[in-house]
């Protein structure tokens, strides 16, 4: 049966097609897939998708035991320029 | 500058900001909830003994004893990052920066979605946020609800709803694609239930968890699976049907379901209708190490935890000087667990700031954590003692690797 396409990362509005085809097609590590198709890389920070964006590359790419496939980065909340610049909220 | 800071206010956090601020230390917990008491609030259920485990009045308990103690506790506020600078922790929030020598993460665990087509519809949540509405808002998340995901927690909050007058229609599995296999696939889903089996008051599947051990009564067991479900608490849970769109035009009005083989295929043209209001993605539970991460602590993927773990000693020590660790971030478990594991952080932070004499009541509640997980009624993964070797393990060898010969 077909698998109707539907979003993966609301934030970017990636789907599931796109997701599959860009990693079938170049072989993507977890980290490669995200910056091709710009899943997780959206305003929450992948908080919703991130699990699915490694899932999808788990078999290719072996997950290391030893260290996190996708790489977390400050600041791990949304926040205002403000707050991240230490001036006024 | 605070001895110890603690981010997370579940009660891993608190227990083990009672347990420090009893011994003298200046303590203040950051929560960006806002109520304390973490994943602990939303749960409700029946113990074996026949008493009920309200998460509302425990949490309140833990809140009280930690405001007591003297700990500062804030609320609303979330960390976006932490950072050591020189001897001194940084803890980056929304409204200010503070800055502490001891710094405990106890930021609990995650939910992982389980994608279907339809599962950006209004209507659509996870089992958790279901499970929050309910049991600490007191708001019904619908009239009639769909699970899609089926494992302990699923089953849990399935009880809590019907206990909360929520009808649910049915438990049942995900149409299988590249993102959720092992959740799609019958034969490994009822595994997993095998091993949660004496919880379940169906006949069925109590009988049926003790002849069904070996591989091949399992595969057995699927095939013969009855199609039409099993009853748990009246609710239908089916493991050889699978949800292959969720539908509605603003928000959700039904879900189609579809027959599947014990491999997780769709059989053409089995596909019926089944009514609802919303529906719940139960995808299981990951620890949140986000902040543990951008620390730069160590990890191992631990299957049995649920994830990624950040390394840690039995006194609750990652590899980071002044860097702590409790609760479901060291593997998913229940509160009770993690409020034992709270009180070993707390004496660990205490020890290490100075106060003499605590060797033997760490020992003592190391011991502790050991008999709660022993005595606990489920384990969200049948092999946690497992998991929590190999965390010991690859600690040790870490160790090793770094002690000068
Ligand atoms: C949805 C869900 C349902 C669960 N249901 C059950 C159940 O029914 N039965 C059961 O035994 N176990 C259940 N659990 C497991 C549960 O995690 C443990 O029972 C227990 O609550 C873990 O305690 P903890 O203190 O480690 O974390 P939690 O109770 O999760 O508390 C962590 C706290 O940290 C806060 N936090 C996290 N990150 C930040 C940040 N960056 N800044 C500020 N604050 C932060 C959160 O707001 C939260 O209050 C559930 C877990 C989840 C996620």
């Amino acid at each position: 049966m077909n698998q109707q396409d539907f979003l993966v990362c609301r934030c970017e509005e990636v789907t599931y097609n796109e997701l599959m085809e860009t990693a079938s097609r170049n072989g993507c590590t977890a980290r490669e897939l995200k910056l091709r198709t710009r899943a997780g890389m959206g305003y929450c920070g992948g908080r919703t998708c991130r699990p699915l964006v490694q899932q999808i590359t788990k078999k290719l790419e072996q997950a290391p035991h030893t260290r996190v496939t996708l790489k977390y980065q400050p600041p791990v909340r949304p926040i205002s320029f403000g707050v991240l610049g230490g001036g006024e909220e | 500058m605070y001895d110890v800071i603690i981010i997370g206010a579940g009660p891993a956090g608190l227990s083990a900001a009672t347990t420090s601020a009893n011994e003298g230390l200046n303590v203040l917990v950051i929560d960006e909830y806002m109520k304390a008491g973490g994943r602990l609030l939303g749960q409700l259920y029946e113990e074996p003994d026949g008493t009920y485990w309200n998460g509302i009045k425990e949490s309140n308990h833990l809140y009280e004893q930690a405001r007591r103690s003297g700990a500062e506790i804030k609320l609303r506020n979330s960390v976006h990052n932490i950072e050591k600078s020189g001897d001194v922790w940084l803890v980056y929030t929304e409204r200010a920066t503070y800055e502490t020598s001891h710094l405990l993460l106890a930021t609990g665990a995650a939910e992982s979605p389980l994608p279907v087509p339809g599962w950006t519809l209004p209507g659509v949540m996870s089992v958790g946020a279901a499970q929050v509405m309910t049991n600490v808002h007191r708001v019904k998340p619908g009239k009639r609800g769909v699970i899609i995901g089926v494992n302990p927690l699923a089953a849990v909050i399935a009880s809590e709803l019907q206990m909360a007058g929520v009808e649910v229609a049915a438990l049942t599995l995900p149409q299988m694609n590249g993102l959720n296999e092992e959740a799609a696939n019958p034969k490994q889903v009822m595994n997993q239930l095998l091993h949660v089996a004496h919880m379940a008051p169906s006949a069925l599947i109590r009988q049926g968890s003790k002849w069904m051990k070996p591989s091949i009564m399992q595969q057995l067991g699927i095939t013969f699976y009855p199609k039409s479900g099993f009853k748990m608490w009246g609710i239908p849970v089916h493991l050889r049907k699978a949800v292959t769109e969720i539908l509605g035009d603003e928000k959700v009005a039904a879900v189609k379901l579809a027959t599947v083989k014990p491999n997780g295929d769709v059989i053409e043209g089995t596909e019926e209708i089944i009514t609802c209001d919303f529906v719940c993605i139960a995808g299981g539970l990951y620890p949140l190490t986000e902040l543990a991460a951008v620390a730069g602590c160590p990890f191992y993927l631990v299957e049995e935890l649920g994830g990624y773990v950040p390394l840690h000693n039995e006194r609750m020590e990652t590899a980071l000087d002044g860097l702590y660790v409790a609760g479901n971030i060291t593997g998913i478990e229940g509160a009770k667990i993690a409020i034992a594991q709270g009180v070993t952080a707390g004496l660990t932070m205490a020890s290490n700031h100075g106060v003499p004499g605590l060797e033997a009541r760490i020992d003592q509640s190391i011991k502790e954590i050991e008999h709660t997980r022993d005595s606990a009624p489920f384990h969200f993964h049948p092999d946690v003692k497992k998991g929590k070797q190999i965390v010991q393990e690859k600690w040790e060898e870490m160790m090793k690797a770094e002690q000068p010969l």
